[in-house]
């Protein structure tokens, strides 16, 4: 309970420094805002819709990119790691393609595609498929030699072999992989919005902050705050502490 | 309990509970300079916490402890303490010669004495072709070495051992019961040693106390009185040895029961 | 040949089989040159300009941003990380602030850090610290909590002071996960340089893909693209061997 009370000081402390000083003219109206103006404007969003449709369309692109990188990287993922001279053949090319940041492909795919969902979805794939990728080829590369063996006894086809034995093996940290991904399509869906592309929320604090309405984009980053956290508790129920790079951790 | 000047620690009707529960009860005992102590017991009798007392990384819950002629208060350098897993122990980061160097660095003690004093001990540790290596790349025993190293490195009155050869091998473990027989030997050094061989315990001691389990009580304590140096295959067969591990193998078995 | 010598010559030659596809595409024209510039014709500009010295304001302004947001990240990450890892006081008092603050996409700040700084390079280093300190401070928290505790014990029993112990002990124990903390951060730090650039439209890498996106100049855009993809596999490598170096010790283990 203390632990509870102790978090909750300094989020209440700051909403309170802020309106205060806000209120007293401390802090200029146009770069700060205040926090009563921002509850206002965020319930005003909902209430016309404009941040649902606009969570809405964040998500759609975040989703639909990482589909296909989880379908395409798992797939491409458990070849390669079946087949370890394949791996070797291809997997300097790889490297060679893996570190280019996925934000400057924007203006090629916005040649490619134009503005819109497809773009976006285009760009958040590329960034998600690696994670997978890689960490689908490690799971694979790990998988119990004995059982690849019944599945040869058995005769079983490729798609079977995969469906049947190779995925269930390797679940447990092709898992760890998706949960990556997850959060890096929404970052960089979010990201492709701010730079260039005009739908979601990202697209929305631009519009905001250029309008002159800093209480609309403090609410609306405010609530990509909120939807960023929730994803965030939710995938450590499911999946366990995450953090960063370092696979599931201990909690500190 | 004999008091004499020379006596280097002294336990008084000392206890340990852990949140209501006893885990060493009323222990008495005396060491003299220069002695070199053993205490065996089954599992869970509470050695550990024995060791980690006497090192001060612990208080007593009642009873006094008196090192020197004073209350012992805290951790000191004068005594060390050589932990059972080697490997947790020692600064996987820094080389052989690191490892015995932080000793040295804690007292104070800057070059060039420094690297004579690390020397010294490698060489006496018989690990100087080691001096640049990482822990990661030396053996079980090696590691071991190591800590003694740097236990020794603080020229300490007291040295304590909890089970230190208990996960080597059986070669490796005679080997160094030799070699830290005759260290002390050299440096009149006082020390507790705790193990759960019995064998071990009568082999290097001066004296053994036997504890018993739950709550720690002590159960026995013998001399065992037979002359240095000792070695390996005769006093194991001497009839002063065998004597004692009869009389101490029936008081282990009937606590283990 | 050796087996490992002729597996290397297997990864060249599928890389060189995928240029090859894509240049045979690009000059029979399957696919439009204005989205798909052949490969010849992407190296010729990248040549062009590392020849004509067209490369070498950007790459420095890009590459100055970047390591400058980096550093000031990584600094307050390592002392923040420090800091919380040896106070559970300072750790209940932070870890909503903290919890809410992660998840957050550093670019999201943007739209507010131009509120504050305008189109300036402070508004850029202050994204890119933004995003680039959570994986330190992560690292650093990591490896200041995960301290075996034998080790605190022998820090007892040597007595070594606070300062003593911080120094010896805590930090080389939490520079594995500082390094890891770094190597992600560093990656994040080019990411945001870019996004900052085209958002504010200052000299740059960034800048150079996205006027050549609108001027239609494919070369100029994949010239760039790779080039961006060079550093960013330049700066991990060299953490790398940088961790290579001062983690020897991890070796047999």
């Amino acid at each position: 309970m203390r632990r509870i009370l102790r978090g909750a000081l300094l989020p209440a402390l700051v909403f309170l420094l802020w309106e205060a000083g806000s209120r007293a003219g401390l802090l200029p109206m146009d770069t700060f805002s205040r926090p009563s103006d921002i509850a206002t404007a965020l319930a005003g969003g909902f209430a016309d819709g404009s941040i649902p449709l606009a969570t809405w369309q964040t998500i759609q692109a975040a989703l639909s990119g990482f589909a296909v990188a989880a379908a395409a990287g798992v797939l491409v993922g458990a070849i390669l790691g079946l087949s370890p001279p394949l791996e070797r053949t291809v997997g300097p090319s790889i490297e060679a393609l893996r570190p280019i940041p996925a934000v400057a492909l924007t203006p090629l795919t916005l040649l490619l595609f134009g503005f819109g969902l497809r773009m976006e979805a285009g760009i958040v794939a590329f960034a998600c498929v690696w994670p997978i990728l890689l960490v689908t080829v490690a799971a694979v590369r790990g998988i119990e030699p004995r059982l690849l063996e019944v599945a040869q006894t058995l005769r079983l086809g490729f798609a079977s072999r995969l469906r049947k034995i190779i995925l269930p093996a390797a679940l447990g940290r092709i898992v760890v992989g998706l949960r990556v991904a997850v959060s890096i399509s929404l970052i960089v869906a979010v990201t492709v919005e701010i730079v260039m592309n005009p739908r979601g929320l990202g697209y929305g604090m631009i519009i905001a902050q250029q309008s002159l309405k800093p209480d609309l984009m403090y609410a609306q980053l405010l609530w990509l705050g909120l939807l960023g956290w929730g994803l965030n508790a939710l995938l450590t129920r499911a999946f366990g502490q995450w953090h960063g790079s370092f696979g599931p951790g201990v909690q500190p | 309990m004999r008091e004499s000047p020379a006596t280097v620690l002294s336990l008084e009707k000392v206890c340990v509970a852990f949140g209501g529960r006893p885990v060493l009860s009323d222990i008495s005992f005396d060491v003299g300079a220069g002695e070199f102590l053993c205490v065996v017991g089954p599992s869970g009798c509470g050695k550990t916490t024995l060791i980690r007392l006497l090192a001060g990384l612990l208080a007593p819950s009642a009873g006094e402890i008196l090192f020197q002629g004073r209350r012992l208060a805290g951790t000191g350098r004068d005594r060390a303490i050589v932990f059972q897993d080697y490997s947790k122990a020692l600064l996987p980061w820094r080389t052989v010669a690191g490892n015995i160097a932080l000793s040295l660095e804690a007292c104070g003690i800057a070059d060039p004495e420094r690297s004579e004093r690390i020397g010294a001990l490698l060489a006496k540790m018989r690990l100087e072709h080691a001096a640049a290596q990482f822990p990661s790349q030396l053996s079980g025993g090696m590691q071991q070495r190591v800590q003694i190293a740097r236990c020794l490195a603080q020229q300490p009155t007291l040295l304590l051992m909890d089970e230190p050869f208990g996960a080597l091998d059986a070669i490796t473990r005679q080997e160094l019961q030799d070699e830290i027989a005759r260290l002390v030997a050299e440096n009149r050094t006082t020390v507790v040693f705790i193990t759960h061989d019995l064998e071990e315990a009568i082999y290097l001691g001066d004296r053994v106390i036997v504890l018993g389990t739950n709550p720690g009580r002590i159960a026995e304590m013998i001399a065992v009185e037979i002359p240095r140096p000792r070695e390996q295959l005769e006093t194991r067969e001497d009839r002063r040895f065998l004597a004692h591990r009869h009389r101490l193998f029936g008081l282990l078995q009937g606590h283990r029961a | 040949m050796s087996l490992a010598r002729l597996r290397g010559l297997g990864a060249v030659l599928f890389a060189a089989a995928l240029l090859l596809l894509w240049q045979l595409l690009a000059d029979r024209q399957f696919i439009s040159p204005v989205f798909f510039p052949s490969p010849s014709r992407t190296l010729a500009e990248l040549y062009r300009q590392v020849v004509q010295g067209d490369l070498w304001r950007p790459l420095e302004a890009t590459a100055y941003r970047m390591f400058y947001g980096w550093a000031l990240a990584s600094l307050a990450g390592v002392a923040l990380g420090a800091a919380i890892g040896f106070s559970r006081t300072a750790r209940d008092y932070l870890d909503p602030l903290l919890e809410f603050m992660r998840p957050l996409p550093a670019s999201a700040v943007i739209p507010a850090a131009v509120l504050f700084f305008g189109f300036s390079n402070t508004m850029t280093v202050a994204v890119i610290a933004f995003g680039a300190v959570w994986p330190v401070l992560l690292g650093s928290l990591h490896g200041f909590v995960s301290i075996e505790p034998q080790l605190a014990d022998v820090s007892a029993a040597l007595r070594l002071s606070r300062l003593q112990s911080f120094v010896k002990i805590a930090v080389p124990n939490a520079l594995p996960d500082i390094l890891a903390g770094t190597r992600v951060s560093l990656a994040i730090s080019l990411i945001l340089a870019v996004v900052t650039e085209m958002q504010a439209s200052q000299t740059g890498l960034g800048q150079n893909i996205l006027l050549a996106q609108r001027s239609f100049r494919s070369p100029e855009l994949y010239a760039g693209v790779v080039t961006l993809g060079i550093m960013g596999f330049a700066i991990n490598h060299g953490i790398v061997l940088l961790e290579r170096r001062l983690l020897r010790w991890r070796g047999a283990a």
